[in-house]
């Protein structure tokens, strides 16, 4: 028989065990709602910071559709992976589907892609860039760009893609080429100007071979009459008529060239060959002053980027004015030395050093001035142009005087890649 | 013999000197040739001919070497050319005494006859140029009396007007002309005054 307090206890137990149950199910489903509760919060707090980023995405996203200028995305082989409306105006686009995806040298003019992979390529490299290039557009749009190309970084550092931010320089370039355009002009018909005040002298320069011509001629004629000279020895008088004839086809060779209208041509010249051009045409006027002019080249000098009708002239234009203010030296040596020298910062560098009264300080100022002239006859543009001419060639021209007396006319020409690469 | 008349040029221009050279030798003249007004003056030693001279060389140019020549009285007829029709250079050379200026370039014919011309010119002047110096030198030899008889008759005063302003006889006065005449070389009176009126003169 199962003694009553053995039920009791049991009983009690049970009891004990059930309020154990019910405790332990309350604290669990309270443990639930708490975790329901947190859940629902972070669940929200979720929602607000997706709303958050989608608003500052679409933030983002306004400011570059809304940017000016052109701004894209693309992969190391040149393909599109995006671009805002105003780079899809750049190209004559009208959708992005027209042009995202596809490559962008379809719009870059062919003269350009080799550069703008190179850029591409040191872009994927980590390295950032600009480059001015022109572009094609869908219509056929001749356009002229500048852009400034950076990597794009992924999360774990690697360049994902190139960020281009480009604008549209049509306008620029336009004003610049314009600029070009009136400086070339500007420089020819000083050029003319310069060539009608120099034209006497070169009208005795041309004298000399055929006046040497008519007297070798008239002789052979005199001592064929009179059976006076062998054979050989009017053959010999014959060759040197043919020297002095072509002596006089050389004058008149190098005149037309100096006169020439045109494009300036750009090409990589000899600044010594410029020189001793110049010197030629400037001789005869500097004999005739009696001024002797001084060569000091340095030898091996690397070619520059330039225009050597437009040098020679820069030249000219200096040893004119040299000649012209010795002009009115009673005393002293008259002369001019002309050196060229490599310069610093990969620059080649002219000197022209006269031997003349100089100048005041508040005239020296004012040489480079249009229309300021020391001679009754100038117009007083040959500095001004000299000057416009060696900066548009990315130089600088200017004057120093002498330690003894006279003036130093200097001017600095750099030499560019694209001359190292050609001369290579 | 006299030394033969010599063509000097002195050109800064090579061909110039060259073709000079060889035009003037085929009339088979002497020629010789300079570079520079100084070249020259080093090398010339006063021989008979003509020079012909370029007007604009550096250094000394031509009008230069004219008045180098003339402060020297050297006697040696120019003939300049010149590239340029240089009008108030071409007046200065010829108020200097240049027989020519000549623009080139020029006719062969003209410059040969103004070649020849010149040096006939020269062979003249030294002629003159000696008569004169021998003029000067036999009137070195007359005494103070014979110049003052000389210096009267040149005056056109009549051997008594002279004896008689000098205190002396007529007689006296005709031994001192004779004396003078026969000193002077001249055969004449008219001839002894025009000595006397050329040295003035010169």
């Amino acid at each position: 028989m199962v003694p009553y307090s053995q039920w009791f206890l049991a009983g009690a137990a049970s009891l004990l065990a059930m309020v154990a149950v019910v405790v332990y199910v309350l604290a669990l489903n309270r443990r639930l709602q708490q975790s329901k509760h947190e859940l629902e919060k972070e669940i929200a707090e979720r929602r607000r910071a997706e709303e958050r980023l989608a608003e500052k995405e679409n933030r983002l996203r306004l400011i570059i559709e809304s940017e000016p200028e052109c701004v894209k995305l693309q992969t190391i082989d040149g393909k599109l992976l995006e671009m805002n409306p105003a780079g899809l105006a750049l190209v004559d686009a009208e959708r992005p589907e027209e042009i995202v995806g596809s490559s962008v040298y379809r719009f870059i003019a062919p003269a350009y892609r080799s550069a703008y992979e190179a850029l591409t390529k040191r872009v994927f490299q980590g390295e950032s860039g600009v480059m001015e290039f022109q572009i094609i557009s869908l219509k056929g749009h001749h356009r002229w760009l500048e852009t400034h190309a950076v990597p794009l970084l992924g999360s774990s550092g690697e360049t994902v893609a190139l960020l281009g931010i480009t604008r549209d320089i049509t306008g620029r370039k336009r004003a610049e080429e314009e600029m070009r355009r009136h400086n070339t002009e500007l420089a020819h018909v000083s050029r003319l100007t310069m060539m009608c005040e120099m034209a006497s002298t070169l009208a005795h320069e041309l004298n000399q071979p055929l006046s040497a011509i008519s007297n070798y001629t008239r002789g052979c004629m005199r001592r064929i009459r009179s059976a006076s000279s062998t054979r050989e020895e009017i053959l010999a008088a014959m060759e040197l008529v043919c020297v002095q004839a072509e002596r006089a086809g050389e004058i008149i060779r190098s005149i037309r060239a100096f006169v020439k209208k045109g494009e300036s041509s750009r090409m990589p010249s000899q600044i010594n060959a410029i020189v001793r051009d110049a010197v030629r045409f400037a001789d005869p006027e500097a004999r005739q002053h009696g001024v002797g002019i001084r060569l000091q080249l340095a030898e091996q000098l690397p070619p520059v980027l330039a225009d050597a009708i437009q040098i020679e002239q820069v030249i000219l234009n200096i040893v004119r004015n040299a000649i012209e203010a010795m002009d009115s030296m009673k005393f002293g040596k008259r002369e001019i030395v002309i050196e060229t020298a490599l310069g610093e910062c990969d620059a080649l560098e002219v000197r022209v050093t006269d031997t003349g009264p100089g100048m005041s300080s508040v005239k020296f100022e004012e040489v480079f001035d249009p229309f300021v002239s020391t001679k009754p006859t100038g117009m007083g543009m040959g500095l001004t142009i000299s000057r416009s001419i060696i900066e548009a060639h990315g130089g600088r021209l200017w004057a120093t005087p002498n330690p003894g007396r006279g003036l130093t006319f200097r001017f600095k020409l750099p030499m560019t890649r694209e001359v190292h690469d050609y001369a290579a | 013999m006299l030394p033969e008349s010599t063509v000097f040029v002195v050109d800064d221009d090579e061909a110039m000197r060259n073709s000079l050279r060889w035009l003037i030798e085929s009339v088979k003249l002497p020629v010789e040739t300079y570079a520079s007004s100084a070249e020259f003056l080093d090398a010339f030693e006063g021989m008979p001919g003509c020079l012909i001279l370029d007007v604009r060389m550096p250094g000394m140019g031509g009008l230069d070497l004219q008045g180098k020549l003339r402060e020297k009285s050297i006697c040696l007829p120019i003939i300049f050319i010149s590239g340029h029709g240089d009008i108030p250079m071409a007046v200065n050379a010829m108020k200097a005494g240049a027989i020519d200026f000549i623009e080139k370039p020029f006719n062969d014919q003209v410059l040969l006859d103004r070649i020849y011309y010149a040096i006939e010119l020269c062979k003249r002047m030294r002629k003159t140029r000696e008569a004169q110096f021998n003029i000067v030198a036999n009137y070195r030899l007359l005494t103070s009396r014979e110049c003052q008889v000389v210096e009267g008759g040149v005056a056109g005063k009549s051997n008594k007007v002279i004896a008689a302003e000098l205190g002396v006889s007529w007689k006296t006065i005709e031994v001192h002309r004779a004396n003078a005449m026969r000193k002077m070389q001249a055969n004449s009176l008219s001839e002894l005054v025009g000595m006397v009126l050329h040295l003035r003169a010169a």
